[in-house]
């Protein structure tokens, strides 16, 4: 039994091929390839070569901006830290700021916890289970923008087809303010994320119930547990690391979120649904006030990194442990 | 007793299951209805006696002739669907390369470069646009579909990357170096024996992204200004509400169509995509 | 008609009497971008006026419309990379803020002032950047309050109320019978700075003082947004907060609102219309719609409107030739055609169309929109219309400060937190 050719940094065997009649005088590419190193180079390279000019060069170009004062028409000269202190003494950014941070909290708890209740309702097995879980994935794969106005829609001042139904309900009298009001608007747009994120969370959670093993829950209710103990002793510890990774995903999307508040709101009313992304749309590209605009959506990085940071620790001690 | 238990279960499964089902279709039932009632009837005062918003007596296709015969449409639907194809293709070429590359190759930097793959993830596209916008201009793509598909694959790629990864570690090196015995290169080895086994991986990687790309919205508002460029979400947010008014039934019309390419393509795939979401978050 | 044939002549000549017709490279395009107009019927008279221009420059003109918010962004990109369109649609004081990427057109301007009897004080405070005209003024929207006569009898009033005060007695008699009075206090680029900048003038405040000062924080604007908030509670329709220009032609047409401040637009898409909009009696909403100005406060009886002009861009390879076509777009035939399309809807930018005859044989509701942009002050006040006040108003801080107030600020915190942003932004 011949050995396997060992790899390994900086291991040259790559290049001693097993002596046979099609690769002994090899050309030059082939022995190249087979050196781990070069064929490592070369696969990443397009990835390499993408990611590097449409991400880390805008980066960069991005930060020169945000300490810039360039706007429409006029290159700017370097100013330092002022497009980021003009921010900080602007209320709108700070409340676009505290906008963002909220409606990412409570969208992805009530994402995070129907989700979860989906998904526990989907893992059983029932007629018509696979239709019903094809077309919840629905809100995820429809374009965000286009079913953001069907909700707009649903929620206009004037035709508002819910306030219809609740005043012929016998709920309401008056028409209920939803889009008209900065509370009410908020909440809307939670209410439109969580309808369009929930899917994701359910069906990936849905996967990960599917890999525990039902004896467990068989030993559980033996020993006397009830439902929500199982799960909460049984279940969620195991669900934690897949959970956590569904979280990290949604945090990112929903933080740096721009398509749902641009169709839904605009920003509105009087800025109380106003995120970091739409407000540096509203800044930077509106107005014209690029350096600004660019200051401001850097405010995102922090937060993103020490959320990022602060569940990858996490994870990382679950899965010592 | 076991009337007792068919009522637990529709207590505790039935009803939560079609009300979570209904909440998740009823927009869509509402797209529907909008784009066919007529302009009469959408917009009669909510107290008017007459205003039944559920059904109507007098459907039309007129918000969909116009739509498709009195704007561009259907060039964006065009523009669209070339787009996410060829941004999907060249994210599954880089995916498949660097994914089989960090999951089996050893090389320095191996595990630092995997990592910068997922860092960029936190560099979110509404935090590049305005200085990408600048650069995309300077190397004349502005207003071209190639703007989009050069930067599309910025958030696409590391999807791919995390799916075929997970895919790649899956299958056993043996089958490799039976291979690589037998005298295939490692080259050949990677593409004729390790890309087909992973084609379920390609087919869930690839959807996921046909769909992201489908769905993105800012760099496609941003680089594109020609109305005939333009992809269908920024067509519709930005060429159905002329002036004083909203066309809400061609604006529901478009969604509707807007939204049918992304979900047939979808439904036939829908295994590969649930497998596709799932593993990529396992991976 | 003999007039217009007449002028319709003269606007051709008037080309060709310039020289023979310029020399320009076979193929050459002018593209210009303008806004969507309300009036559907001046995008048509456009285009077919672009085709007899392309005859008389020998250049393929082309127009492009595009929803008015959307024209900044546009601006932007435009500007940044260099290429786009040649001429753009400038509303409000932006010449001031573009000036770096817009071709000096003071040639031009002066002739049209000649012209044409000599511009609004708004359409030149707008479009001259200190001593050059960076845009030619090509119109104004001015906006009255169109209002449901016969509701405003059902609550005894005859005569369109004087002050602000009694405009808020009328409204809250009409909210009580279910018609309140319909105003958008949203990010939007028309109606809400022509409801809130007047509101601010009128109480006596202002942005800044004469030599350029922040002076927001003071009692006229503490006394502005006092009223409001009770007008609000009391007159007005509640949903205000998230309508955008379109709202409240719909609401009004739906008959949810008996009064509003807004365009011409309203009155015009009834009168084109009277089977599809009518009231509850099932008769053509047209017959019971008036217009009226605003009322006034303590301070003054000041109103604002859009203004709008066309600017050539400088990174424009065509220069030359947006220049001779603006002269002829601007000239009285050509402009005067579109005038009388726009029926009343967009008056003109120099004193001269005030006396147009379609004035004589407009409907009478709508005359009152002949004069209407007599008693317009620009945003800034009382400083110049610099691109620090576009800053502000594209951040709607005055809309935002009223919006706050609406919304249960005290009306000093409301004024205190929109001086602060003021000073932010003037530095």
């Amino acid at each position: 039994m011949k050995k396997p050719i060992a790899g390994g940094a900086g291991d040259a065997a790559g290049t001693v091929a097993l002596p046979h009649p099609r690769t002994s005088g090899a050309k030059r590419p082939s022995a190249f390839l087979e050196n781990e190193r070069w064929l490592a180079a070369m696969l990443l390279a397009p990835t390499v070569l993408l990611l590097g000019l449409f991400i880390a060069y805008p980066f960069v170009m991005g930060v020169w901006l945000a300490l810039s004062s360039t706007s429409v028409g006029n290159p700017g000269e370097f100013v330092g830290l002022k497009n980021f202190l003009k921010a900080w003494n602007d209320s709108i950014f700070r409340t676009a700021f505290y906008n963002t941070t909220y409606y990412t909290f409570w969208a992805t708890v009530f994402k995070l916890t129907l989700g979860m209740y989906l998904a526990l309702l989907l893992n059983r097995h029932f007629r018509g289970k696979r239709l019903v879980r094809a077309s919840m994935l629905l809100p995820f794969i429809v374009p965000t923008v286009l079913s953001t106005f069907a909700w707009r829609w649903m929620f206009d001042p004037t035709f508002s087809v819910l306030n219809w139904l609740l005043y012929r309900t016998g709920f309401i009298v008056t028409k209920l303010p939803f889009l008209s009001d900065g509370d009410w608007g908020i909440w809307c747009a939670i209410v439109v994320n969580t309808w369009r994120g929930m899917p994701f969370f359910a069906i990936t959670l849905l996967a990960g119930l599917q890999t525990i093993n039902p004896d467990l829950h068989e030993a559980a209710s033996l020993d006397g547990a009830n439902g929500w103990k199982r799960f909460w002793h049984v279940t969620w510890p195991l669900l934690k690391p897949v959970t956590l990774v569904v979280v990290v995903f949604s945090v990112i999307q929903t933080f740096s979120d721009f398509q749902l508040i641009y169709v839904l709101t605009g920003g509105g009313p009087a800025n109380a649904t106003h995120l970091i992304a739409t407000y540096a749309y509203q800044v930077g590209v509106a107005t014209g006030l690029l350096g600004e605009g660019a200051a401001i959506s850097l405010f995102m990085l922090p937060v993103l990194f020490i959320v990022v940071w602060l569940q990858l620790r996490y994870l990382r001690k679950l899965e010592g442990a | 007793m076991v009337i007792e238990r068919k009522w637990k279960k529709w207590v505790y499964f039935y009803i939560p299951l079609t009300i979570f089902v209904v909440g998740t279709l009823f927009p869509f039932y509402w797209m529907l209805i909008t784009a066919i009632r007529p302009d009469a009837e959408l917009y009669r005062s909510w107290r008017a006696v007459n205003n039944a918003p559920f059904w109507t007596l007098a459907p039309t296709l007129a918000h969909f002739q116009d739509l498709l015969a009195k704007t561009t449409f259907p060039q964006w639907l065009w523009n669209t669907f070339f787009i996410a194809v060829v941004s999907t293709l060249i994210s599954l070429f880089c995916g498949l390369l660097a994914g089989y590359a960090l999951a089996r190759l050893k090389f320095p930097m191996a595990g630092t470069l995997g990592t910068s793959i997922f860092v960029t993830y936190l560099v979110p596209p509404t935090l590049l646009f305005i200085p990408l916008a600048d650069i995309i201009r300077n190397f004349q793509l502005g207003n071209t579909p190639w703007a989009l598909i050069l930067t599309y694959p910025t958030f696409l790629i590391p999807f791919c990357t995390w799916l075929l990864m997970g895919y790649f570690k899956t299958i056993p090196k043996e089958l490799e170096e039976c291979a690589r015995i037998d005298g295939a290169t490692r080259f050949g080895a990677m593409v004729r024996i390790i890309f087909p086994i992973a084609v379920p991986g390609i087919l869930s990687a690839g959807i996921f992204a046909f769909t992201l790309s489908w769905n993105e919205f800012i760099y496609a508002l941003i680089f594109l200004s020609s109305p005939e460029k333009k992809t269908v979400p920024v067509g519709v947010v930005s060429e159905l509400i002329r002036g004083d008014i909203y066309f809400w039934g061609q604006l529901m019309a478009g969604a509707l169509l807007g939204s049918i390419p992304v979900a047939v393509v979808y439904s036939f795939f829908v295994e590969y995509y649930v497998t596709g979401l799932t593993g990529s978050v396992k991976g | 008609m003999e007039r217009r044939a007449f002028l319709k002549v003269t606007g051709i000549v008037g080309i060709l009497a310039a020289g023979r017709a310029p020399a320009f490279a076979q193929g050459t395009k002018l593209h210009i971008l303008r806004w969507v107009d309300f009036i559907p019927a001046c995008d048509v008279e456009l285009r077919k006026q672009a085709g007899e221009a392309s005859k008389a420059l020998g250049a393929e003109v082309q127009f492009e419309f595009i929803n008015a918010n959307d024209l900044q962004p546009r601006i932007t990109a435009a500007i940044q990379s260099q290429s786009g369109p040649d001429i753009i649609h400038m509303l409000h004081n932006w010449p001031h803020l573009y000036e770096n990427g817009l071709v000096d057109v003071s040639d031009v301007a002066e002739w049209q002032a000649k012209e044409q009897g000599g511009f609004y004080g708004q359409s030149e405070a707008y479009t001259k950047v200190g001593s050059r005209f960076m845009a030619l003024p090509h119109g104004i929207v001015p906006g009255l309050t169109a209002y449901r006569k016969s509701w405003f009898n059902e609550v005894g009033v005859t005569t369109p109320p004087k002050t602000y005060d009694e405009y808020r007695q009328v409204g809250m008699r009409l909210k009580k019978k279910g018609h309140p009075i319909g105003q958008t206090l949203g990010h939007t680029f028309g109606d809400a700075p022509a409801w809130a900048y007047p509101l601010l003038w009128n109480f006596g405040g202002m942005e800044t003082d004469k030599s350029g000062k922040t002076a927001l924080d003071g009692k006229g604007a503490v006394e502005a947004v006092k009223f409001m908030t009770a007008f609000w509670k009391d007159a007005c329709d509640e949903g205000g907060l998230a309508w955008d220009d379109t709202n409240n032609n719909r609401a009004f047409h739906a008959g949810e609102i008996s009064a509003t401040l807004n365009g011409a637009s309203i009155y015009i898409a009834a009168k084109r219309a009277p089977d599809k909009i009518k009231d509850d009696k099932g008769e053509p909403l047209v017959r019971d719609i008036q217009h009226m100005r605003l009322p006034a406060g303590p301070a003054g009886s000041w109103s604002y409107h859009t203004a709008f002009a066309h600017g050539v861009m400088k990174y424009s390879k065509n220069q030359k030739l947006a220049k001779d076509f603006l002269k002829w777009l601007h000239g009285v035939g050509p402009y005067g055609r579109w005038f009388e399309v726009a029926e009343g809807f967009s008056i003109g930018s120099t004193k001269q169309w005030e006396r147009h005859p379609l004035w004589n044989t407009i409907d009478e509701p709508m005359k009152g929109f002949k004069t209407a942009a007599d008693n317009s002050r620009v945003i800034g006040f009382a400083g110049p219309p610099s691109a620090k006040a576009t800053e502000v108003y594209s951040k709607y801080v005055i809309i935002d400060m009223f919006a706050k107030g609406v919304q249960g600020m005290k009306a000093e915190d409301a004024v205190k937190w929109a001086a602060g942003e003021l000073k932010n932004i003037y530095g």
